[in-house]
Formats: C-alpha cells, sequence, structure tokens
C-alpha cells in the first residue's frame, strides 16, 4: 500500500477502536500499540515530506471519490507537512517518556494511550485538513481527549482544571460553530480554498463578525489574551507527558488555525496588526506572571503562553521573513518545552505542591535531569549556542527590516524577563540548599531518551541551524502563497 | 461595577451577533443556484440519487461526501464515553459498602418497561437500517436503543448491561467503519469511496456502502450511549 495523509487519520482511529480488544489478549498491547502507530506515522510523515520537497508541489488527497469542493481533501504541502512531521516526532517522543511514567500505572492507564493517540490523530488532523467544518470536527477530538487526559489523575484540582477547561473549550467550539454556520451562509462552501476564493464577495460588517467569532473560537486553543485561562491550570494539573502534549501539539494546532484564517481564508485589512497587538499584549502579561509564579509548572505554563504571543508576533508582521522566524520559533518552542516539561515534571516528582522552592539543590542529586532543565532553560531564553536563540534572532531581524521598533524594544524587555525567571529557578536547582525529606523519582530509561534526544536536536539545531532551515523556509513560502494554496486544491474540481 | 461590566459586554456581543444573524436572509436561496453545477448543494441535490441511488440526500452527504467527519463524531463519542470511563474510575476499597443512588421503581413502570422494550430495540434498528432511505440514521437509531436500556436501567435496579459485550460491539462497529474506508484505500480508490454496487434507487440493499456504515454507526452509538448511562448510574455513593 502506498502511503498516503489521510494513513494520518485512518491508522489511529482504526488502531483506537481495535485497542480495547487487544487489551483483552494482553495489557502490554495497550502500550505498545499506539507507539507502534504513532513510529509508523513518523515514518509516513518523513516519506511524504520528502515527496513534497522533490517535487515541489503539496500533495491533496481526496477522501471518499469526491473532488474539492463537494468532499473533504487533505493537503500536505511543505507548511502543514512541516507541523505534521514535528507533531508525529514529539508524539514519539512523548509515548517513549511515558511508556513506563509511573504515575500512570494503574488500571485506567490503559485509557492513557488511547487518549493520547486520539490528541495525537486530532491535532494532525486539523493540520491536514483542507475543509473548515472538517476542522472544527478535529479540534472536538482534541479538545475532548484534552479535558479527559487533564482530569487524569481524577484528584481535586485536576478535575476543577479540566471542568475549567471544558468550559472554556465548549465555548470556543460553540463560537466556531457558529463562525462556520454564518460563513456558509454566506459563501455556500465550507472549502477552505473556495472559502478564500469567495471571501470577497462578503459584505464587510458580516465578515467583519465572522472573523472575530474565529478568533475568539481559535484564540481559546492557541492560549491568546484574554482567553487563556485555562491554560495555566490545566499544565500543572495534568500528568507531566500530557503538558508537553499540550505544548508541542495542542496549541500548536490551535496556532495553525488561527494562522490559516487570517492568512490564507480571510482578507481582512488590519488583520496582521491585530496579530501582532494581541500577540503583544499576551506576551508582555504572560511573562510578568511567569515572574510572579512560585509553581513550577505554572511557570513553564505562562512561560509557553507568552511564546505563543511571541509566534503571534511575527505571524502578524507578515513578511517572508517573520514568518519563517515564526515557525522556527513554533519548532523551537515543541522541542525546547517539550524539554522543559519532560524535565520539570521529574523535578517536582514527588513534591505535593509542586513549588519551586522544592527544588532547591536537586541538582547535584538528578545531575542528569537537572542538566537537562538548565539546557532547556537556556536555550528558551535565547542564549547563542542554542536553538533558541536563532528564532529570536530571526524575528527580530524581520521586525528591524519592517521597522517595528517598538516591539523589538518589548521583545528585548521580555526577554530578560524570561531570563530572570529561569536563572532564577536554575539558581535554586544547583545553588539552593538540599532539603532532605524530598523523595526523589529516578527518571525511566524511556524519559531520558525521550529527553537526551531533545537535548541533541536543541544542541545540533543551534550550531547548524541549516539542517531545518531549508523545510521552514519552504513552509514559510507555501503559507503565503495564498493564490498557489487555492489553484492546487480547485484545480481538482471534477464534475 | 464588575456585574455591569459584563452586563454591557453581553449586550454588546448579543447585539452584534443578532445583526449578523439578520444578514442571513432565511428562505432566501444564499446557497447558490441550483442550476450552477458548481455551488456545493446544487451538486449534493443533482448528483445525489444518480450516482450514489440514496433517496435521502442529507444520507449521502453525511455518510458518504463528508464520511470522514462522520468518522470523526464517532470518534468523539467513543472518547467521551472513554473519557468518561477513565475519570469516574475507582478503585474498589476493602469493606466498603455501597449504596444505589436510584430507588426502587413502582410495578407498573416494571412491567411497562419489560413490554416496550424490545419495542424500542426494533424501533432504533429499523430507523438505522432505513437511514439511507427514510430520515434518521445511525446516530438517531443509536441513541433511540441507548433509552431503550435507559428505561430498564430506571426499572430494575439490578440491571447490568455487560461491559464485555459493550466493548465487542463498539470496537467491531468502529473497526467496521474505519475497515471500509480502509478498504476503499486499498483498492486503489479513496478513503470512504464507495466500492459496492449502488443497487436501484429506494430499495433497501442500494446505496453502496452507506447502509453498511450507518448500520455500524448505529450499534457504535448504541453501545457507547448505554455505556456512559452505565457508568454514571453506577456512581454510587460512599456510606
Amino acid at each position: 500500500m502506498v502511503v498516503s495523509p489521510v494513513h494520518f487519520i485512518a491508522v489511529p482511529l482504526l488502531a483506537a477502536f481495535l485497542i480495547p480488544l487487544l487489551a483483552k489478549v494482553s495489557k502490554e498491547l495497550v502500550r505498545i500499540v499506539p507507539g507502534l502507530v504513532i513510529g509508523y506515522l513518523s515514518v509516513v510523515s518523513v516519506i511524504l515530506m520528502t515527496q513534497v520537497v522533490n517535487t515541489g508541489q503539496p500533495i491533496i488527497e481526496v477522501i471518499g471519490g469526491w473532488s474539492p469542493p463537494f468532499g473533504i481533501n487533505l493537503v500536505f504541502s511543505a507548511f502543514t507537512g512541516f507541523l505534521v512531521s514535528l507533531m508525529t516526532f514529539m508524539a514519539f517522543l512523548i509515548w517513549i517518556y511515558s511508556y513506563r511514567f509511573k504515575k500512570i500505572d494503574d488500571a485506567p492507564a490503559q485509557k492513557y494511550f488511547i487518549l493520547f493517540m486520539m490528541l495525537v490523530t486530532g491535532s494532525t488532523g486539523i493540520v491536514l485538513t483542507g475543509d473548515i467544518f472538517n476542522l472544527f470536527v478535529f479540534m472536538e477530538i482534541t479538545a475532548i481527549a484534552a479535558y479527559s487526559l487533564t482530569a487524569f489523575y481524577r484528584d481535586r484540582d485536576g478535575a476543577e482544571a479540566a471542568f475549567k477547561y471544558l468550559l472554556i473549550g465548549s465555548f470556543a467550539s460553540a463560537l466556531m460553530l457558529l463562525a462556520i454556520v454564518l460563513l456558509y451562509s454566506q459563501v455556500g462552501t465550507l472549502n477552505m480554498a473556495e472559502i478564500a476564493q469567495r471571501i470577497h464577495t462578503v459584505p464587510q460588517g458580516m465578515k467583519i463578525t465572522i472573523f472575530t467569532l474565529f478568533v475568539v473560537g481559535l484564540g481559546i486553543e492557541a492560549e491568546m489574551f484574554p482567553l487563556n485561562g485555562w491554560a495555566p491550570d490545566a499544565y500543572s494539573q495534568s500528568p507531566g507527558p500530557v503538558g508537553v502534549a499540550f505544548a508541542a501539539l495542542v496549541v500548536k494546532a490551535g496556532v495553525y488555525s488561527l494562522v490559516r484564517v487570517v492568512f490564507t481564508m480571510f482578507d481582512i485589512h488590519g488583520a496582521y496588526e491585530f496579530l501582532i497587538i494581541m500577540g503583544a499584549i499576551t506576551m508582555v502579561i504572560a511573562e510578568i506572571s511567569a515572574l510572579k509564579q512560585t509553581n513550577l509548572k505554572r511557570m513553564l505554563a505562562y512561560s509557553s503562553i507568552g511564546q505563543m504571543g511571541f509566534v503571534l508576533i511575527a505571524f502578524g508582521i507578515g513578511t517572508n521573513a517573520a514568518v519563517f522566524g515564526a515557525l522556527f520559533l513554533m519548532f523551537n518552542h515543541a522541542v525546547i518545552k517539550g524539554l522543559l516539561f519532560m524535565s520539570g515534571s521529574y523535578l517536582v516528582y514527588n513534591t505535593p505542591s509542586k513549588e519551586i522552592k522544592d527544588m532547591a539543590g536537586i541538582g547535584k542529586k538528578l545531575p542528569m535531569v537537572s542538566f537537562f532543565f538548565a539546557l532547556g532553560a537556556l536555550a528558551i531564553v535565547g542564549l547563542p549556542p542554542f536553538s533558541g536563540f536563532w528564532s529570536k534572532l530571526y524575528i527580530l531581524m524581520a521586525a528591524a527590516d519592517a521597522s517595528f521598533y517598538y516591539l523589538m524594544g518589548t521583545i528585548l524587555i521580555v526577554s530578560i524577563i524570561e531570563i530572570v525567571y529561569y536563572f532564577r529557578v536554575m539558581g535554586r536547582l544547583y545553588f539552593g540548599k538540599p532539603q532532605n525529606d524530598v523523595v526523589l523519582q529516578k527518571p525511566t530509561l524511556g524519559g531520558i531518551f525521550a529527553m537526551g534526544v531533545l537535548a541533541t536536536v536543541i544542541i545540533v539545531i543551534g550550531i547548524h541551524p541549516d539542517f531545518v532551515t531549508g523545510f521552514i523556509q519552504s513552509a514559510a513560502d507555501t503559507l503565503l502563497d495564498k493564490a498557489g494554496y487555492i489553484n492546487n486544491v480547485l484545480q481538482l474540481t471534477n464534475l | 461595577m464588575k456585574k455591569l461590566l459584563v452586563l454591557l459586554l453581553l449586550a454588546v456581543v448579543g447585539y452584534s451577533l443578532i445583526t449578523a444573524m439578520m444578514g442571513v436572509k432565511f428562505g432566501e436561496n444564499r446557497l447558490g443556484d441550483p442550476q450552477d453545477e458548481k455551488t456545493v448543494s446544487a451538486y449534493y441535490l443533482n448528483n445525489t440519487t444518480q450516482k450514489l441511488s440514496v433517496s435521502n440526500v442529507i444520507t449521502a452527504i453525511v455518510v458518504n461526501y463528508r464520511g470522514l467527519d462522520t468518522l470523526g463524531e464517532v470518534s468523539v463519542l467513543f472518547l467521551a464515553s472513554l473519557g468518561l470511563g477513565s475519570i469516574l474510575y475507582r478503585k474498589h476499597k476493602e469493606g466498603e459498602e455501597e449504596v444505589a443512588i436510584l430507588k426502587p421503581s413502582s410495578q407498573l413502570l416494571q412491567a411497562g418497561s419489560k413490554l416496550i422494550f424490545p419495542a424500542i430495540l426494533m424501533l432504533g434498528a429499523y430507523v438505522f437500517i432505513h437511514g439511507h432511505l427514510t430520515p434518521g440514521g445511525g446516530f438517531q437509531g443509536g441513541a433511540i436503543i441507548a433509552t431503550g436500556f435507559l428505561l430498564m436501567m430506571m426499572a430494575y435496579q439490578d440491571y447490568r448491561v455487560s461491559h464485555s459485550v459493550l466493548v465487542w460491539v463498539e470496537s467491531l462497529a468502529g473497526i467496521t467503519f474505519a475497515g471500509i474506508g480502509m478498504w476503499g484505500l486499498l483498492l486503489g480508490n479513496t478513503f470512504l469511496e464507495n466500492f459496492l454496487p449502488i443497487g436501484t434507487l429506494n430499495n433497501l440493499f442500494s446505496g453502496g456502502i452507506i447502509p453498511i456504515i450507518y448500520i455500524a454507526v448505529g450499534f457504535k452509538v448504541a453501545a457507547e450511549l448505554t455505556g456512559v448511562l452505565d457508568t454514571l448510574l453506577n456512581i454510587k455513593d460512599k456510606h
């Protein structure tokens, strides 16, 4: 069988329905099969990505034998393919990390792996689909998997975080559905390429209403201010690997859909400036909040929100160089925040309150994990030998080229705040007075492997960014080529 | 002050939504000219009967044209019941007395539900088997069947649905749906493409893969909703 983009959806769904039966054969299969599926998908993403880069043409797959505006289609272009490859790669590492993660070891743990696999499917589906209602369906899959995973420990705080997330998430879904209904009533199609082609016929007032509904609905998933109230709770109460998945997959899918709406579907004047303003507010408020946090995971969550604000700013500048920087930052954020959440989870593993002060002096007791955390912290603030430096540099250069000098100032000031709170944690970690009563948790072999791979990626990309810049450049070109997207999809129309 | 601000915000949001809704002219055809082959709705209306020989166009849209959405919705339900199971799971502790939350029901309800239960199952099955001919389909039929089980659970306190059977039904139905989709791909066509003869219009055996998928959806929805009801009704109060 030839590989095709629909495997990203069909194979995990088939596996998800099969796993409850496999569980009757062997409990171990429940853990192994999702890993095999995600591993297979990583291979598929590499094969398809090579094909797209070699031919220079996106792969557009038709579903159900009905050509684009009539049926649903999947688009695996240099842009979506880049994100999907990143997501499946991260998902595979998270699977290795969580394979023997101790706290998900009891009976319902079996459900963890199915939910996690569906979270991956939903996020990749959002990125791949070329149909706005299908995007909504995948967003629902992602969201419902995410609610269940947030409440997975079944304690009071977890339930509260999940309920908060559920309420805000349902609100987002409702708004999004309303936006789709209104949009369909105006353009009579759900295909994103055809919507992009016909959007200029929609009256201005209606267009802005629909756009606002989309931005609010998707902004909740993309952690945009002031819609991100769910994020710190969800990050800090969910199991460690799930926090990684939120940062590496769910938020990325949210940002992707926001960008797709702004760049491809709508042609609203001022939408880019809006992204810059919202991004800047998100970034400043989140980073200042991160400074005040005493809980490690909440601090990482606020830092994650801040980084997403930074990504929105870069997308809002809108030039090719800025979009390149934004995509590079998304890549870096997935890898580095992944490493930070993975190592951070072990640093506060047995402390009930997950406070930063409990980490004092652990640096000498858990040298490996602490080293990974320190590496991640140095990389995310953007210090030179690591990969985080390059994305920050590219975005600053793009901002300078577009003469957004105030923005550059804001970004640099926020970077200082970032350095302060990350270095404070590192200071505690290495020079704090050790507490004797904290029982430390040694990382699993899979955990060390996953963190090691991420750390290697951070260092290698930092020294030699050319490994990824080629892919990111073609991804940025593809995203900005709106006419090309419309043309590639609609040329398949077959009555 | 805070309440006033919230009210003001709600008023602004409500006003803009109402204005937007007023912009949609109800009753007027905004979905394109039925003569213009290139609009989606015209294409569905003009081609469904010939190309799929399905008289219920909505079923054709839900199961075939936009089959991937339906597969997604089925998985949403699957995930919801799975997530509920994982959140409400509780280890059974030694010496823990459990009290059922439902009160015993009357003789009338018990006798009546026994009588009506098979009829409900029959109606549900009818609705999803004839999804391509008459209004209704897998989701509706499955929900009807689940109400039958709900009735039995309310009438008989100790009525239990075997979880093992539910898991089998749910999984096999899901595998049928996704498997049919994959089979289309394996035959060299596209995912979820019809590969069976479409038959003649208005016959029970027509529409290619549509009835098979809808029957699978019916079983799956019924099993999942019953599973959700069973999970929720079995939360016991600690004594």
